[in-house]
């Protein structure tokens, strides 16, 4: 079952297209947070297209409003060139974390689905059976999903998914709650299950933060950038399948996708860029911990990595590992010169020091960021050294209403807590000076 | 930059002002007060009078905060008794393996006796022993508000302490702490939340009787005592309808009181004993507790009390700390004692019980077996149609989220009101459509205990995960498959709970449903709970004692038998958790 896919003809019409789509979360504030911004794009028939960013770009609800479960803030769905109201019909939906229903066996769960369709009984049994054994789940009909592995967990996800007999597939991060063996074999079979000519799925669109694993399935590869998410670059891929891990054009396409998402996630610093005194800087959803834990890394390999090795060699999101590197740049502890993360000076000596002089040395790093240093003058300034953390929250929405202002008042005091900055008192709501900093003034 | 000056200036601005917040402080000096003004009056009501007799009513508004007091001050007081008796009881049956084996049924037989069981012999014992003043009806008064309070506390918390992770104990050997410390650090913050849930719930029960624990008789004696049950008792009597809604008021304020300034605060507090992280979902929050948290007065307690904990410390360092012997000899020999004791107390307690039932003629128990049966019907339908219309109602206020957050903090606090005190509409109601007593009663039994259904219903639909609603929306269940193949089975669980404790709600109202008094008249339905009344009334103790062993003996059985295979089920095939 390895026959390759034609490229979508240029006259067809597009299965699920949107235009214009824009849409805000609600913070509960009440403010509106913005996760995607002016999405334009189309699933033509007979293509795998994959949806790659790093976490928290939308791409989950972009899904979502493909499929119909979210509707907009603004802009236009589109099934089939007609407008979309409610749920797409026809659409098979993969959940990240299964979403079965506990009480229900494999093949309840299967025909539940089948049932909200009003099949008639008897092609209904013989149904269920082709997709059970569809997805190698044969002899495990009868069996609680609480009995099963995650990879037969969403064995039976992708069965139920079938059994609608869907012309488009989505695919929710299918594979991340799944062990990386079984997420292997799991690839490739629902490509040949996609690719058994004549049949549905006619489309697959999937959601993934693993780049060998869009290029190993996709056709088209459309990379989200973060705050908002947006389209940064759709990138086609040609590739024949079966497709090899190993060969050099998918190793190009892969290193082409790294230097897109670096490129847009840590672009270099133009030369002679005027520091913005003025501004105050978001705080990246990163635990100092993570922080420390890679300079340790580079430390050990010489102080310099490529990125997208170190996301590899540590098992860990790439998005997560380019938000990690961000922070320590923020902090001047590495430089990131296009996809090599660098150990600088400051971070060497970070490395190099005892725990109370890394406390030192990163209260002495968080200090450069204006949001620290104007919570701490005033802390100074109080008659008590006492500070309402309602007043950093307010802060921080002032400055930045489109982030989450709770999210990153959290990361603030993680921060501050690291170096001994301050301290906080979760129940008074209260952010205070150490004793010790008191004492010195 | 002047921009953010101006933030900074009026945040400074508002930082001066919340500093200066004084008035928490003298509200709190002014309450403290006023509860040692309110104990000094209730000192003076308690051994005022000379003899245990009625007492007469005033129905005038006025007097009514001053009934209010008392009937709060019996509520909490027997809450402090229910308090010790969890502590004790649930520890004791916890630690030693022996006793487990008795006081556990014993527990689950007490919880199935119904209040009214316990009143006579309390009442007479405690009046016998205070004859020149009222704290003897006091204290009875106070008995049997705690035997509507203890049990499921006491529950609680032997369940707590037998599901601390192993690993939790593991720590307190291998640092040796003492069994003192193992309480203070282990056991009790384990067990804190489920404490406090149950604490919310059990004060609710205890207000269940509140008309009958201050006024009632005892064959041709009338004991009354002041306080709003006996108030609301008075008004009915005598037909007083502006009285009657008075009395309605205050419990509503009373019972708003309580959650607002008591349990929101504990419930708020305890989460910090939570044992999983994160869980966003809570975000029940405490207007009184973050005032108090404010006051400058409860700041320096708090340090004062750090202090002495710290110079504690330092002293208990210094002493060089005995190894704690694994058995202590002494205690295993007193804990034995202690049991032989209580089996020895039980078995003579039976062999009076079993000498006062031989009275009973055969035919007596025929009936009261067929009386049994009769009530099993009513609570069975009382909860069925309490699950027809709150089972809906509950899916519907939990898929809602706005509409969950106004009302499941109402929901809460209309259960906790005794539906007793609402009798008197719903039988004014039923005389004029001319409904019998009979199927009345069941609508009576409704009245109370529906809201346990609708309440833990709405707590199972909150908690169903996100992705288990979005498939069925993606795969297009219609609106009857998704409440079967979803919803239902997701709330199961709950939904079990609901009904147990309804249920049991039910059995307990029965004795009240089925023989009411309305304006002088007393209208009986047969039934297994009228038999507990009338036999009460008349003073008929075999037939009385006979009639809560039937109860006891039918609630276990059904226990057995029906619920706890439902929760079986509920744990082992509707269980979210995987």
């Amino acid at each position: 079952m390895t026959e390759t896919q034609e490229a979508p003809a240029a006259g067809t019409k597009p299965l699920c297209e949107v235009r214009g789509v824009t849409h805000d979360f609600v913070l509960p504030n009440g403010k509106p947070l913005r996760v995607l911004e002016n999405i334009n794009f189309a699933i033509q028939p007979n293509e795998v297209v994959a949806l790659l960013g790093p976490s928290g770009c939308g791409k989950s609800t972009l899904l979502r409003i493909l499929a119909g479960l979210i509707v907009p803030s603004k802009g236009e769905v589109y099934y089939r060139g007609e407008l979309l109201r409610g749920m797409s019909p026809g659409v098979g939906f993969v959940f990240q974390s299964f979403a079965l229903y506990p009480w229900l066996t494999v093949r309840q769960n299967v025909e539940v689905v089948l049932r909200a369709m009003h099949m008639p009984n008897d092609t209904l049994r013989e149904r269920i059976q082709h997709c059970i054994k569809t997805v190698g789940l044969a002899g495990f009909e009868d069996v609680f999903p609480r009995e099963l592995s995650g990879g037969m967990k969403q064995r039976c996800g992708i069965a139920r998914a079938l059994a609608v007999d869907s012309e488009v597939l989505f695919l929710d991060e299918p594979f991340s709650a799944v062990d990386a063996l079984t997420a292997e074999s799991m690839r490739a079979e629902l490509i040949d299950i996609w690719a058994a000519a004549g049949r549905n799925p006619e489309s697959i669109l999937m959601v993934s933060h693993d780049i060998k694993e869009v290029v190993y399935m996709a056709d088209r590869i459309v990379v989200l950038g973060s705050n908002p998410g947006r389209i940064v670059k759709v990138v086609e891929n040609k590739l024949p399948r079966p497709r090899d891990y190993r060969a050099p054009e998918f190793l190009k396409l892969t290193d082409q996708l790294h230097d897109i998402i670096t490129g847009h996630e840590i672009p270099d610093a133009a030369p002679g860029k005027a520091p913005q005194a003025a501004a105050i800087e978001p705080i990246p959803n990163v635990r100092p911990n993570m922080v420390v834990g890679l300079l340790e890394y580079l430390d050990a390999r010489g102080g310099r990595e490529d990125i997208f090795h170190i996301a590899a060699d540590t098992k860990s999101e790439f998005g997560a590992v380019i938000e990690t590197a961000e922070a320590a740049e923020m902090l001047d502890f590495v430089d990131t010169p296009k996809r090599a993360v660098v150990l600088t000076e400051d971070g060497k000596r970070f490395v190099k020091a005892h725990p109370n002089a890394r406390q030192a040395l990163w209260r002495e790093h968080i200090l450069r960021l204006k949001l620290f240093k104007d919570v701490h003058a005033l802390l100074e300034k109080q008659p008590e050294h006492t500070l309402d953390a309602d007043h950093v929250r307010e802060l921080i929405v002032l400055h930045m209403p489109h982030e989450d202002y709770s999210r990153m008042f959290r990361d603030f005091i993680g921060w501050a807590r690291f170096g001994h900055l301050f301290t906080y008192n979760e129940h008074k709501g209260r952010l205070r000076l150490p004793d010790a900093h008191i004492e010195e003034d | 930059m002047a921009h953010s000056n101006t933030v900074w200036g009026t945040a400074s601005a508002f930082l001066d002002h919340a500093r200066k917040i004084r008035w928490i402080d003298l509200l709190i000096v002014a309450s403290l007060a006023g509860m040692f003004y309110g104990l000094l009056m209730l000192q003076s009501e308690w051994t005022s009078a000379a003899s245990p007799a009625k007492e007469p009513i005033d129905l005038s508004p006025w007097a009514l905060p001053k009934y209010t007091l008392y009937s709060l001050s019996r509520g909490l007081i027997a809450y402090l008794f229910s308090l010790a008796f969890t502590l004790a009881y649930g520890y004791w049956a916890a630690k030693d393996h022996m006793a487990e084996h008795l006081l556990v049924p014993m527990l689950d037989i007490l919880q199935s006796i119904p209040v009214l069981g316990f009143m006579p012999g309390l009442v007479i014992a405690l009046v016998a022993l205070f004859p020149n003043s009222h704290v003897g009806l006091e204290l009875a008064a106070i008995l049997m508000i705690f035997t509507g309070q203890a049990w499921n506390m006491t529950f609680s918390f032997y369940h707590s302490l037998r599901s601390i992770p192993k690993d939790m104990n593991e720590v307190g050997s291998a640092y040796h702490f003492s069994a003192w410390e193992r309480l203070k650090w282990i056991e009790l913050p384990f067990s804190a939340i489920g404490l406090v849930w149950n604490s919310m719930m059990s004060m609710a029960g205890g207000w269940f009787f509140l008309m009958i624990n201050e006024a009632f008789t005892l064959g041709d004696r009338d004991f009354r005592l002041p306080g709003i049950g006996s108030y609301m008792s008075v008004a009915v009597e005598q037909d007083d309808k502006s009285a009657m809604f008075w009395a309605l008021l205050a419990m509503v304020l009373m019972i708003v009181f309580l959650d607002q300034f008591l349990w929101r605060p504990l419930v708020v507090w305890s989460r910090k004993f939570r044992i999983e992280e994160g869980g966003a979902r809570d975000d029940t929050s405490s207007w009184v507790l973050d005032l108090l948290r404010r006051s400058w007065l409860v700041a320096r307690v708090a340090e004062w009390q750090a202090r002495r904990q710290n110079t504690r410390f330092a002293r208990s360092q210094n002493a060089t700390r005995p190894v704690q012997p694994p058995h202590g000899g002494l205690r295993t020999w007193l804990a034995t004692l202690a049991l032989l004791g209580l089996v020895a107390v039980l078995l003579y307690g039976a062999w009076r019980l079993a000498l006062m039932l031989l009275v009973l003629p055969a035919g007596q128990w025929t009936e009261l077996g067929t009386a049994a049966l009769l009530t099993l019907g009513r609570v069975l339908l009382a909860t069925a149609l309490g699950t027809l219309w709150a089972l809906p109602a509950g899916l519907a206020i939990g898929l809602n989220p706005r509409l969950s957050r106004i009302l499941q903090p109402v929901i809460q606090v209309v259960a906790s009101f005794p539906a007793p005190m609402l009798f008197p509409i719903a039988i004014a109601v039923f005389n004029a459509c001319g409904l019998e007593l009979g199927w009345g009663s069941i609508v009576l039994m409704l009245l109370g205990t529906q809201w346990y259904i609708l309440f833990n219903v709405v707590a199972g639909t909150l908690a169903i995960p996100h992705d288990l609603q979005e498939a069925a929306q993606s795969y297009r269940l219609s609106g009857w498959m998704r409440f079967k193949t979803v919803y239902l089975p997701a709330v199961f669980p709950y939904l079990v709970t609901g009904w147990v404790t309804a249920a049991g709600g039910a059995w307990n109202a029965s004795i009240v449903s089925e023989y009411v008094t309305f304006q002088k008249h007393t209208d009986a339905a047969w039934g297994l709970g009228s038999t507990i009344s009338i036999a009460c009334a008349q003073n008929n103790f075999p037939l009385l004692a006979a009639s809560v062993l039937t109860m006891s003996l039918v609630v276990v059985i059904f226990n057995r038998l029906v619920w706890r295979r439902l929760y079986h089920l509920a744990e082992t095939r509707y269980s979210l958790s995987k």
